[in-house]
């Protein structure tokens, strides 16, 4: 994994050739990935605010935070499981450590979430908010979505060149999970089997973490401390998968 | 100083459900096989295909200066060796030991992006090679004129005719001096004065102490530029020696 790193140059070109070949031929290009996201935020503030005890200009926040966290972990895992299947022709003709793939990958789902906070720091200075010492918290935030979509990447792009059930079956949970993940609704005074499917599902801690500090909130603990226990976790079980079946990943592909 | 050492090497090719044919294992033996289907297709106790043995215990060694030609029938395990040569497929059994810089054109789809321009491919490639952008910068007009494209280079790859596209891959593939060179067949399908350049340019890059492995069917090619000939039948060697007398044995069995 070390090793792909150091090859940044490579990743970034192959990422972004990527993206410039995704918005070639389009009217807006790049912009695509402000308007779809700024639709997103508009549309569903607008419409669900009625069902939230949330005033509106806290939980147009909520929703375009949430919603912004919630794409790049989503896009992780989806991206994750085609990572190495759509890199076939590159990994079938030269031998690149593997990981150059995941970085490509990356770099370009951070792209995206880069865009989307562009957006969201406009609306905080169009809100007329401002940063308190909490917004700090952000970075490691941050810094842990990066860890993990490199962990998600890595294991579930070699789990899915060898078991290709596995993509459709990420797509499938992923379409679920927004709705039980706290962006469309707030986890705030809900009780009962509702409160405790959202405890359950790591999204809302994820999203969590990041969210709360950019809302003027404290850390929250418990969040905190269960997104790093489940970062380890994926972690160690992404290296063992790797040392044991990166040698087969031509095979499988 | 560059070499190779290949000490009993074995290639199975796992095929996870994509053979149809489940045949009684005790009625293989009456089947009238082709390609020695017994001794290469690797059945579970049910008779499902489930691998193809590519390669079955190689061992061989080149040394520097080697221009090493592999001759073989469709599906003898010429490609599969030099997949494993160029560090594409790590070895099932056995070792492979390649000291050099090493490049390789195996399949003229592969390592190229389609969507992308000439130009642009040969920046990926010289980064995925492990070139500095100012090297391949230095490269470019070396390269540019090799090919002989001109300004289709600014086209994107999918609108070119595979041999202008067998073009560009030899011309980058040889164009930062690898020392190890490992080539498919596909040369051969180039025009006249492709074919004068490409030798032009074998002769003068094993003049520096390179190795070559070129797979072919065609005898001129491998006399030309050959000065040693391993033959591969169902995925064993079956002879190995100074290009004439292997062509010769080949040519009379």
């Amino acid at each position: 994994m070390a090793s792909g790193l150091m090859k940044a140059e490579l990743w970034f070109e192959f990422a972004k050739d990527e993206i410039q070949h995704r918005f070639r031929r389009s009217l807006l290009g790049v912009s695509w990935l402000f308007v779809s996201f700024a639709m997103f935020v508009a549309g569903v503030a607008y419409f669900f605010s009625g069902f939230v005890s949330m005033p509106m200009d806290q939980f147009v926040f909520h929703v375009a935070i949430g919603y912004a966290a919630y794409l790049f972990i989503i896009g992780n895992l989806i991206d994750g499981c085609e990572v190495f299947t759509s890199s076939k022709i590159w990994i079938k003709a030269m031998p690149l450590p593997y990981s150059v793939h995941v970085y490509r990958s990356i770099t370009r789902s951070v792209l995206t979430f880069t865009m989307q906070f562009i957006i969201i720091i406009a609306l905080m200075i169009l809100y007329g908010r401002t940063p308190s010492i909490s917004y700090l918290w952000a970075i490691p935030a941050v810094f842990v979505y990066l860890v993990n979509a490199v962990f998600i990447q890595y294991f579930l792009g070699l789990a899915a060149a060898r078991h290709r059930d596995l993509g459709h079956l990420v797509t499938s949970i992923s379409r679920l999970l927004i709705f039980v993940t706290p962006i469309l609704w707030s986890r705030e005074g809900m009780a009962g089997q509702r409160a405790f499917v959202a405890d359950l599902n790591p999204l809302t801690h994820y999203v969590e973490v990041l969210r709360a500090p950019l809302m003027g909130e404290p850390p929250r603990l418990t969040s905190w401390a269960i997104v790093i226990i489940i970062t380890i976790i994926s972690g160690a079980i992404t290296l063992l998968v790797a040392a044991a079946f990166r040698r087969r990943l031509p095979y499988w592909l | 100083m560059s070499f190779i050492d290949v000490k009993s090497l074995s290639v199975t090719y796992p095929l996870f459900n994509r053979a149809s044919s489940s045949l009684d294992a005790s009625a293989t033996l009456d089947v009238s096989e082709g390609y020695n289907a017994t001794s290469r297709l690797l059945r579970a106790p049910n008779g499902q295909i489930i691998g193809v043995r590519a390669l079955r215990d190689v061992s061989f060694k080149v040394e520097t200066g080697e221009r090493v030609g592999l001759i073989g029938s469709n599906g003898s395990g010429k490609t599969t060796l030099l997949q494993v040569l160029a560090g594409i497929y790590p070895p099932d059994h056995g070792t492979v030991e390649v000291r050099g810089r090493t490049t390789s054109l195996v399949n003229i789809n592969l390592g190229i992006r389609n969507e992308a321009s000439g130009n642009k491919n040969i920046t990926l490639r010289g980064l995925a090679s492990g070139h500095s952008r100012s090297e391949i910068e230095a490269r470019r007009s070396e390269i540019a004129a090799f090919t002989g494209l001109g300004e289709f280079l600014d086209l994107p790859v999918e609108t070119y005719s595979a041999g202008m596209r067998m073009r560009l891959n030899f011309a980058i593939a040889t164009a930062f001096e690898p020392e190890i060179l490992i080539l498919d067949e596909w040369l051969s399908a180039g025009d006249a004065s492709f074919r004068k350049m490409a030798n032009e340019r074998m002769a003068s890059f094993v003049g520096k102490a390179g190795i070559v492995i070129l797979a072919s069917h065609s005898m001129s090619l491998l006399l030309e530029n050959c000065t040693r000939a391993i033959w591969l039948d169902n995925g064993t060697i079956r002879s190995d020696g100074p290009i004439k007398e292997v062509l010769k044995e080949y040519s009379t069995s």
